[in-house]
């Protein structure tokens, strides 16, 4: 028994050891990825390019729209975590960073005051930026952002995870090694455009942070192609991030020019950029160059899957042809059931019974991969509430769609999901009145509220 | 006391399609711009969405999208010796409201005046002489020639997504367009809509009596589209809801769905809305205006909005209503025929024949705004005035827009209008009619025209505007002349019955049942600053920094509907604004 | 032009479903018998329905007059079944009742010309308050009884004379339909008026002249317009005529020529016939 207290009291002992040395011990920091000259400065526009490319806007944005005065609160399951203001206001912001305190933060996650940042941030991804961009987005915070005095909510996370210690175990688990490396060599034809590509979406872009799954505690699958989990869709903000790489389904089905066209507008022939991503098409992708677009879509067709993965959703639900879809809707039989009589009555006026909509205006549902998603959270919320385009400089119609939640009752909608995700060829899981009446409520309770009143 | 506003280098009265495209030009001069609309802001979603906007009580029959007489109305006589009296309710014509204005509300139908229409006087005189026209009648000339507008038809009909199939490209002839239409420099940029089966039943009626029939032109897009400023329009779905409403579907070419969201973009652009300009302010020598006095509505009080230039991009009433109000060019006097502004209001003079299938199904709600097929057979240039008695003309046209219940059902005369007889008529016969109908010219005349009312007064305390408008004798034969035509063709098509409604011998202007949204004149355009109160470039004689768009601009009525006019004449003048005004402010002509 | 006026058509009269409307209504129309998706609340009867805006009295008048307006008898439902009188109660009740958006400032002049347009300074609300009286009182004198309590045939008369704006019995330059009024009305039961003046007096004043062309453009409203508006009862309206209420949605149909559409409507709210 004494034994045993012993050896318990030890093991306290050396917990508290662990946790003393987690908080006090220094961090280690990430050296530079390449010695530049101490007065290299970066040529006009570049810092500027690239907080573009890391879309540092998206969150950082002030409440009131001031750039970078930060506060905008980013869900997470533990609570909101507030996005810090980044001007270089001294008291308020990054001011008083130096360029070592600046890439601390990209690379490894620690504040200039060695705090560890929740990973909200995503840091993981920032880990590949090149020196370069490290010093022009420096640069760009310092020399060119007006500072903000605007003061930031502290985040305050429930117990545990208000322990910052814990991200720093966290971290020793969860990052990949810093750096970027090119994964394409001379003997592949288009290797440089595909390694820009790859440096875009691996590291600024940090498309993985959404689109890669994540493992129990919460760690990117994976962070470069190597890894077959890499950019195979994940869970954002409750909806699906589509699985980037599966042939068969969209994106992949996009030739590359579709692609680029989705990233800098918002849209394209087959469909409307929705949830989170429409933030990152708004405050990112539509500023990109054409080159860096278009590398982005040669290197996401180059790592695509030859193989269709097994869907791992339950569906029992039939699915129909394109052609037996379109008749049954042609046909408008007052006999037909109650999942295509909605779709005529709500859905039909944009979408049309081939389910094709029309190219950049109204999303193809066929094939759509919010449509058919795993997780039919991105589908039932915008039947629920809707959807809009952000305007962009080429395609600057915020097209919206209306909500139909104060239209349809939680039995009407999961008829009408469940339909269109088996209607066209389209083959996923049924989705039940009880999923519309847990999304209906989970927007509810998140901090935006309804996007638009039932008018 | 009014409140001062820091200037501006333009305002704009008014954001529907004139204002819009102004806007967009000018912008691009780096000008500071204020666009001031008195209405409502309008966005497709919320403010069309599907399915509140599928509410024919609300906007079809109490007129949701229209302006309200409460807040502005006219006041309205046939003749010199009548009292005026106010337009209470909306029944013969609909001014839009809002942002977008009327070019929300609209079908869509988007025409090229004939080449002749621009110079009807000098036409007729050259082929008849002037002793055809008769006394009272006072057609003139635009001052402008199809030629130099043909660009800007171009224009406006590829920025506002057209479906239609041109017939005359740079003189080669193109089948199944229309022969007669003046030579364009393109086609247009959509192909034309799928037609209905009473457009298909007229064309092949039509084709057989050795007529030309043709898909007729509008802005109800056929296909997803993008124009030249980034902005889209989705496939129309024939929704059978489009005049008087909002299109649910960004198929409908308005600033919303064309300009917009691209507008609101500039930097340089601003609009505020429920802020109603109550008049152009002159400077002391009324040769320029120093801005606008409007009223802004939210903070409760006038302001005075200096501006070098002031674009007039209201409703053609309005403009015409501001200019009286503001003391810009002398107002028109039918007793001397002297004096501009309020001179040549104009109407449309329409007709109709009905005819009724036992036997076809219509599916009647299944239409668009202009959807359908016509002939320009009868048109303004292929009639010899001198020998029918008669200036004008009409295209002919049959095309399902609609089958909204309340709005009307057609039934056989002699129907009941209510009782067991009008519900058994309305169950056999809804779904089961068609019409064709004329959609003509009308001229302008000495005691036709608008000024300000001796008593009624608006609600910011401002005379009303007061119309003078009957139907003319010109004008009726013209339409006999079009019944005439229109009834061989429907007998040939064997209806179980029809029936014909044209203005006949004598008819007076009845303000109550809805007949066209074609108000044109009262600021017309011209050559002579005796007999036109706007010149070529649609900029005001006598105070050269304000600019009148619309159709207040035309010196008669065409015999098609206004807006393509209306479109090309705002890029013409747009243009003439940009490249010759800013640079040198002065009187263009 | 085409003289082929059809004749007066013989329908088939029926015991007119006077308070009936709601369910028993509708089961008239057959329409209960298509499967319904929803289940909406039966709406409470229309003889126990609170009218917002009418006294009885008027509500009485406007259940009895819009029943003959769109009677229940013959095919499709009538102004009873789709609760047409207590969509007349709520406009009356709301904007359009006060002519909210309408110019409503004098000087006024009832008896202008026609042509140019509503000049009464009363709003529709005031017409209709003010007329149903004058009308109930012309039925009294006339024919001894309310509007309510005359038979269909009466009723018919007196809308005829509502129509025309003119007393049958009180003039000599009456022309033909004048003169079937007074058949039709005699037949009913009317007693006849001992000495009829020199010239035909109006029933209603000039400032109550467009009471029935209201009142009938206000029925044959609630009778289409969206349910939500408490008229078109399950939009059987739109069933009866074949309109497809608020589907707009026809991309596809454009080129089925001479097919009849055969879906039922669809209300704003999503009811579905």
């Amino acid at each position: 028994m004494i034994k045993l207290l012993r050896i318990l009291a030890a093991l306290a002992l050396i917990g508290v050891v662990v946790v003393l040395l987690l908080i006090f011990l220094p961090h280690h920091l990430t050296e530079p990825q390449e010695d530049l000259a101490a007065d290299w400065t970066p040529e006009e526009g570049q810092g500027e390019y690239a907080m573009i490319l890391g879309d540092c806007a998206g969150c950082h944005i002030g409440a009131d729209g001031t750039p970078f005065a930060g506060g905008q609160p980013i869900d997470s399951p533990l609570g909101p975590i507030y996005a810090s203001n980044i001007t270089p206001d001294p008291e308020h912001g990054i001011g008083e960073f130096s360029l070592d305190d600046f890439r601390a933060v990209m690379y490894d996650g620690v504040d200039e005051e060695g705090h560890d940042l929740y990973p909200a941030m995503p840091y993981a991804n920032y880990r590949k930026l090149s020196e370069r961009d490290i010093r022009g987005l420096y640069h760009y915070f310092m020399e060119e952002v007006e500072p903000s005095s605007n003061e930031v909510t502290e985040t305050s996370l429930m117990f545990p995870f208000n322990m910052r210690f814990g991200i720093r175990m966290w971290k020793w688990v969860a990052l990949s090694d810093p750096g970027f490396e090119p994964p394409f060599g001379d003997e592949v034809e288009n290797a440089e455009m595909l390694n820009r590509g790859a440096y875009l979406v691996e590291g600024p872009g940090h498309c993985g942070a959404c689109h890669t799954p994540r493992n129990l505690i919460f760690a990117q699958k994976g962070f470069t192609a190597e890894d077959s989990e890499f950019l195979t869709g994940g869970v954002i903000d409750g909806w699906t991030a589509p699985d980037l790489r599966q042939e068969g389904t969209q994106p992949q089905d996009w030739d590359q020019v579709e692609m680029a066209r989705f990233l800098a507008t918002g849209r394209n022939a087959h469909a409307g950029v929705s949830g989170e991503m429409e933030l990152v098409v708004q405050y990112s992708t539509q500023y990109w160059t054409e080159n860096d677009l278009l590398a982005t879509a040669a290197y996401l067709d180059e790592i695509g899957h030859d193989v269709a993965r097994e869907s791992d959703a339950e569906d029992d639900v039939p699915s129909l042809s394109e052609e037996e879809t379109v008749t049954l809707l042609g046909d408008a039989d007052p006999e037909m059931a109650l999942g295509p009589r909605l779709y005529l009555d709500n859905c039909n006026a944009c979408h049309f019974s081939d389910g094709r909509g029309a190219a950049n205006v109204f999303p193809q549902l066929a094939g759509n991969a919010t449509v058919t998603a795993p997780v039919p959270r991105g589908l039932v919320q915008t039947i629920l509430e809707g959807a809009e385009l952000p305007s962009t400089e080429a395609y600057p119609y915020k097209l919206r769609m209306p909500g139909f939640g104060w239209r349809l009752s939680d039995e009407e909608v999961a008829e009408l999901a469940t339909f269109v995700r088996n209607a066209w060829g389209n083959d996923a899981g049924a989705v039940t009145a009880a999923d519309v009446a847990g999304i209906r409520s989970a927007i509810e309770d998140s901090p935006e509220g309804h996007g638009e009143a039932a008018d | 006391m009014a409140r001062q506003d820091p200037k501006k280098d333009v305002v704009i009265v008014g954001l529907g399609w004139t204002g819009s495209i102004l806007g967009m030009e000018l912008s691009k001069e780096g000008v500071e711009i204020l666009a001031l609309e008195r209405g409502e802001d309008r966005k497709t979603v919320p403010d069309f969405a599907y399915p509140n906007m599928i509410d024919e009580l609300k906007y079809g029959i109490r007129y949701g999208t229209m302006q309200k007489p409460k807040n502005s109305t006219v006041t309205i006589r046939r003749t010199l010796d009548e009292t005026a009296l106010p337009y209470r309710h909306l029944g013969s014509f609909l001014p839009g409201d809002g942002v977008g204005g009327a070019g929300v509300h609209w079908n869509g139908h988007t025409w090229r005046p004939m080449e002749n229409e621009f110079r009807l006087r000098s036409y007729v005189e050259e082929n008849w002489g002037a002793e055809i026209i008769p006394e009272d009648m006072q057609i003139q000339d635009w001052g402008v020639t199809y030629e130099e507008l043909e660009p800007h038809f171009d224009r406006f009909e590829w920025m506002a997504g057209i479906s239609g199939q041109a017939g005359n490209v740079n003189g080669e002839m193109i089948e199944g367009g229309n022969p007669f239409e003046a030579p364009r420099s393109r086609g247009y940029p959509l192909p034309p809509l799928q037609q209905t089966a009473d457009a298909e039943m007229f064309a092949e009626a039509a084709r057989a009596m050795g007529l030309h029939p043709f898909p007729r032109p509008g802005a109800n897009a056929s296909e997803a589209y993008r124009n030249e400023y980034g902005m889209q329009l989705g496939p129309c779905n024939f929704c059978g809801f489009c005049e008087r409403y909002g299109c649910i579907n960004y198929s409908k070419g308005s600033p919303q769905t064309c300009v917009l969201d691209a507008l609101k973009r500039k930097p340089n652009f601003q609009y505020k809305t429920n802020s109603e300009v109550l008049r152009v302010t002159l400077a002391d020598d009324g040769k320029t205006a120093t801005g606008v006095i409007y009223w802004d509505e939210e903070a409760g009080e006038e302001v005075f909005q200096p501006a070098d230039i002031v674009i007039l991009g209201a409703y053609s009433l309005h403009n015409v209503h501001l200019m009286l109000l503001s003391g810009i060019g002398q107002p028109y006097d039918p007793a001397t025929g002297e004096g501009v502004t309020g001179r040549n209001y104009a109407y449309q003079m329409n007709g109709g024949t009905s005819m009724f299938f036992k036997d076809v199904d219509f599916n009647p709600f299944i239409g668009s705004g202009t959807v359908g097929m016509s002939i320009d057979d009868y048109a303004i240039n292929q009639i010899d005035f001198g020998a029918e008695g008669f200036i004008g003309g009409s295209y002919i046209t049959a095309g399902r827009a609609n089958g909204q219940p309340i709005r009307g059902i057609a039934l056989p005369s002699g129907t009941p209008g209510w009782g067991a007889e009008w519900k058994q008529g309305i169950g056999e016969w809804y779904g089961h009619s068609m019409s064709i109908g004329s959609h003509g010219s009308n001229m302008s005349y000495r005691d036709v025209y608008l000024d300000l009312d001796p008593t009624y007064t608006d609600k910011h305390g401002r005379p009303m505007m007061r119309m003078t408008f009957n139907w003319k004798d010109n004008d009726i034969r013209m339409t006999q002349f079009m019944k005439s035509k229109i009834e061989p063709v429907a007998e040939s098509m064997n209806p179980d019955l029809m029936q014909s409604s044209y203005k006949g011998d004598g008819a007076m202007y009845d303000v109550r049942p809805y007949q066209t949204t074609h108000n044109v004149g009262g600021a017309p355009m011209g050559a002579d600053p005796s007999t036109s109160a706007i010149n070529r470039y649609l900029q005001s004689w006598d105070v050269h920094n304000v600019f009148v768009m619309g159709a207040s601009a035309f010196p008669q009525n065409i015999q098609y509907n206004p807006t393509g006019a209306v479109g090309a004449l705002a890029y013409w003048a747009a243009e003439a604004i940009r490249k010759d005004y800013m640079p040198n402010p002065r009187p263009l002509v | 032009m085409s003289s082929d006026v059809p004749s007066t058509r013989d329908f088939r009269p029926t015991r007119r479903g006077f308070l009936q409307g709601g369910a028993a209504g509708a089961a008239l129309t057959g329409l209960a018998a298509r499967a319904r998706a929803q289940d909406a609340a039966e709406p409470v009867p229309l003889d126990q329905y609170e009218p917002q805006f009418f006294t009885a009295a008027e509500y009485a008048f406007v259940l009895a007059a819009t029943a003959r307006l769109i009677p229940s008898e013959g095919d499709g439902p009538g102004a009873i079944e789709t609760r047409v009188p207590v969509y007349i109660d709520l406009q009356l009740g709301g904007d359009f009742g006060q002519a909210a958006d309408w110019y409503m400032e004098g000087p006024f002049q009832p008896d202008a010309d026609p042509l140019l347009g509503y000049q009464s300074p009363l709003t529709p609300a005031e017409v209709y308050r003010q007329a149903i009286p004058v009308v109930e009182e012309f039925c009294q004198n006339r024919m001894g009884a309310g509007f309510a309590d005359l038979s269909p045939e009466d009723q018919d008369s007196v809308i005829k004379a509502l129509e025309q704006n003119k007393d049958p019995l009180s003039g000599s330059d009456s022309g033909a339909e004048d003169t079937e009024v007074v058949e039709s009305g005699a037949g009913g039961g009317a007693s006849g008026g001992s000495a009829e003046p020199a010239t035909s007096q109006p029933i209603l004043s000039a400032e109550l002249r467009d009471f029935f062309s209201l009142l009938l453009q206000n029925t044959k409203e609630g009778f289409f317009a969206d349910p939500m508006y408490g008229g078109n009862y399950q939009m059987q309206g739109w069933t009866y005529i074949g309109f497809t209420g608020a589907r707009a949605s026809f991309k596809e149909w454009v080129d089925k020529h001479d097919v009849p559409y055969p879906l039922g409507p669809v209300s704003i709210s999503g009811e579905r016939a």
